[in-house]
């Protein structure tokens, strides 16, 4: 449950450059020579979650919520290639029951992002297609065998992904961009685990493969962008959270999520972008139904 | 828009792959124990003899003589194993593998993720009451059994000591009859897995088989299917294997039930239908505490839940009379209301505040709670890597497991006892400012649970496998005090729990000292 939401962070933490910002899924890259850093503060929250496909609610658990703190940087190497680097703090809390919250420093992400195509498309504007690689691992010893207490799931992650955006001279964007992510396995602190039917005698958790897919529209006028943007992501295997069960690292996490963001350029100092954000998780599967509001700072500096 | 992608996804795929070959992205977790073919260190000839728990004796049970290993039926079954062994399927031969390692360690560890399927509490209805799981409709929801930590302590046993003294008996009857196994008395007939001197009539695989799949299915009735079929598998091995003929078998697999049936009967007199308990007794259980002037305990779960097994202090113990397992009770704890509690409470609440990464992993390492094998389970799990590296005889494996496990039923019984005794509550419940790290378990805290089962188990492991005595004593200090670091347990619920398990582990040592096996 929470671990996932701490994967859709990792996805949707905004990586802005200048006026409209850049993430890892977007079609954009940071111009060559410009260095933008900020940090993020995300809220997230559910008081429902599915057991499996069952969706239910726990008073043992009440409201969990997320919240974190993310530093991130991008960096634009050539006009071609952009580097970016993500690493949050996170800490949770349940509202209700006996259940300790946990915090620390979670993965620390680093992405290269490289643009295959640019070129006109239609007499209405520009294609561009570009893929991505990113890496993950776990920048603490943290416990991810307590979920949805814990703040991650301690496992390294490469990702490669593949986008395309369409960017209309009127203003308007589309963008679509698919990953598969390749999951490490997980060392528990415990010597043997039951999940997906089986007992397993080992501290060592396979972790099935993940894939993800976004769609994204928006407008950008002035200084002012608007993504919207629906995103899924499937795991490629794992077992269902048992009746009345705790969740497992790496238990069947699925969800569908829309979210919607507003990129606001100041008129001064240029460099300054802020950055709002909210999503909603609209069906899911051994995940919570979280909602997630974002706010952000960012600023591009001209080497 | 997802679909037109893929193709150039899969390109990065293949791509990225390469680029990151020899990652570590070997993502294969063997499930199972690696136990290599049991090759007997001692064939424990004189095993018949040893002494019985339940039974009378060896001849309670009467195996008829087998036919003469000369005689023409016989030779038909010498025949059909050729045969088999001749058109054997990889399916067959890793069936084969896998038993050869032992029926009771695989039967152990059956046993064990059965106990981690079924150890899930019913979940609430809507109206905030609970159903309770019911032998009667197993496959429902709530499945029973909930296999919590008293329930799988007191399967453990059961299963352990109707193996022992099923296969004690089977020892007898090998020695009156000395059949030899198929691939000693055949040329044509190859060992596929390790065939020794012992006798072969009645096979030792089929009274496994036999009185593990009854005890089994009265224990975990909704897996019938799966226990079924394991114990035909096993059965199969040893006569494709050359090890048994199919009157070996026949003989053993009688032999087995047979056992069983007299297990099943004291099971259901020991006083575990009656260890729920209903809702007057719960009351009452809390109005006692607060006549004593304490403060009782109350469920933390929401919508609280009924206490887990009251009456379960009042069964059966295996190795202790109904006066023994009184008189071996600690003393009080330490009243809510003493300066010592307001100490002890003010420890957990410091310990849980300022948790280092090592106490957690302590506190993970043997929390055994809901969906895993449990306490018990975990002391069988340790067990059972000295057992395989002792190349046990099964009759001798079956010892080693009875004696852990009646030691560890017992411990429930002697710790559950105490605990609806004074009815103390956890130190969340006296400090709601005390978070745990681990899932509270929903009954009394005095005393630890952790603490009595791992005594008790350390006992009687350190007197089985003395060499490695600090280990196992090491064990038991830090399940034991895994559970301060939890925030679910008193120091004083820790120490006089683990007093109280080393002398319940003691009778275990003593019945072991003098049982006819050393």
């Amino acid at each position: 449950m929470k671990a996932s939401s701490v994967r859709v962070l990792l996805v949707i933490v905004p990586l802005a450059a200048s006026a409209r910002a850049q993430t890892i899924d977007d079609g954009l890259l940071m111009p060559s020579g410009v260095l933008g850093t900020g940090s993020f503060y995300a809220h997230e929250s559910w008081s429902q979650y599915w057991e499996g496909t069952l969706k239910r609610d726990n008073g043992n658990i009440g409201t969990l919520t997320t919240q974190s703190v993310t530093w991130v940087a991008g960096y634009g190497v050539t006009d071609r290639l952009s580097v970016m680097a993500l690493l949050p703090y996170v800490w949770t809390r349940a509202s209700q029951g006996t259940l300790q919250g946990m915090h620390g420093v979670q993965d620390f992400t680093l992405a290269a992002k490289y643009r295959l195509l640019s070129t006109p498309f239609t007499e209405r504007g520009t294609l561009h297609a570009m893929v991505v690689g990113a890496a993950g691992i776990p920048a603490s010893n943290y416990v991810p065998d307590f979920l949805p207490l814990s703040i991650g799931l301690a496992s390294r992650r490469f990702s490669g992904r593949f986008t395309l955006n369409f960017q209309a001279y009127a203003g308007w964007f589309v963008t679509g961009s698919a990953a598969y992510t390749w999951r490490t396995k997980v060392t528990l602190d415990r010597p043997a685990y039951y999940t997906n039917g089986q007992l397993y005698l080992s501290n060592q958790v396979a972790m099935p493969n993940v894939v993800d897919y976004t769609v994204t529209a928006g407008y950008e006028h002035g200084r002012l962008c608007i993504p919207i943007s629906l995103s899924q992501q499937r795991t490629e295997g794992g077992g269902d959270i048992r009746r009345q069960d705790m969740p497992f690292v790496s238990n069947r996490m699925d969800w569908v999520r829309v979210d919607g963001r507003v990129i606001y350029t100041l008129p001064a100092p240029r460099e300054l972008s802020i950055r709002l954000g909210a999503s909603r998780i609209v069906s899911g599967r051994n995940v919570g139904q979280a909602t997630t509001l974002t706010s952000g700072l960012f600023y591009t500096f001209h080497l | 828009m997802p679909s037109p992608l893929r193709p150039s996804v899969l390109a990065v795929i293949v791509s990225c792959a390469a680029a990151f070959a020899g990652s570590g992205c070997d993502n294969t977790i063997t499930s199972s124990e690696a136990l290599p073919p049991l090759e007997m260190a001692s064939l424990d000839s004189n095993a018949g003899s040893w002494r019985m728990i339940v039974l009378s004796g060896p001849t309670q049970f009467t195996v008829a003589a087998p036919v003469a290993e000369t005689s023409a039926a016989y030779a038909v079954e010498l025949a059909a194993i050729r045969t088999a062994q001749a058109n054997l399927t990889a399916a067959q031969r890793n069936s084969i593998a896998f038993w050869a390692g032992g029926g009771v360690l695989r039967w152990n560890q059956i046993e064990r993720e059965l106990v981690a399927r079924f150890n899930l509490p019913p979940a609430p209805r809507p109206d905030g009451t609970y159903p309770v799981p019911d032998p009667e409709n197993p496959f429902a929801d709530p499945q029973f059994p909930f296999a919590n930590p008293p329930y799988a302590a007191r399967a453990y046993s059961y299963v352990a000591v109707a193996q022992y003294e099923a296969l004690k008996t089977a020892w007898y009857w090998k020695y009156q009859f000395h059949r030899r196994s198929p691939a000693r008395i055949d040329g044509g007939i190859r060992a596929l897995m390790p065939v020794g001197d012992l006798p072969a009539y009645p096979s030792e695989d089929a009274v496994l088989s036999g009185v593990t799949v009854e005890m089994l299915k009265v224990l975990f009735p909704a897996a019938v299917a799966e226990i079924t079929q394991r114990a035909a598998e096993q059965r199969n091995a040893a006569l494709w294997s050359g090890k048994a003929a199919a009157s070996d078998i026949a003989a053993g697999l009688a032999l087995g039930k047979a056992v069983a049936a007299t297990l099943i009967a004291r099971a259901g007199a020991d006083g575990m239908r009656n260890a729920v308990g209903n809702a007057a007794q719960w009351q009452a259980l809390a109005d006692s505490a607060v006549a004593r002037g304490e403060i009782p305990w109350i469920s933390q779960e929401s919508p609280p839940r009924p206490p887990m097994l009251p009456n379960f202090g009042l069964l059966q113990a295996w190795l202790m009379t109904s006066a023994e397992v009184t008189t071996e009770r600690p003393p009080a704890p330490p009243s809510t209301s003493s300066a010592q509690m307001r100490q002890e409470l003010s420890e957990v609440r410091q310990t849980v505040d300022h948790l280092t990464r090592d106490q957690l992993a302590i506190a993970y390492k043997w929390n055994d709670g809901a969906g895993t094998y449990t306490p018990p389970g975990h002391w069988n799990d340790v067990a059972a890597e000295y057992v395989r590296d002792a190349r046990m005889s099964e009759v001798r494996a079956a010892r080693a497991f009875a004696l852990l496990n009646m030691a560890m039923h017992d411990a429930a019984v002697g710790c559950w006892g105490v605990k609806y005794t004074y009815f103390n509550p956890r130190p969340v419940e006296l400090d709601p400012g005390i978070t745990t790290v681990i899932g509270l378990p929903n009954f009394p805290a005095y005393p630890s649970g952790h603490s009595t089962f791992s005594a008790a188990a350390a006992m009687v492991l350190s007197y089985l496998f003395p060499q490695a005595a600090p280990d196992f004593d090491a064990m038991k200090d830090e399940a034991s005090i895994s559970r301060l670091y939890g925030g679910i347990h008193y120091r004083s619920d820790i120490e006089r729990g683990k007093e109280h398990g080393a002398r319940i582990g003691g009778y275990a040592v003593r019945f072991a000292q003098q049982d006819g096996a050393n």
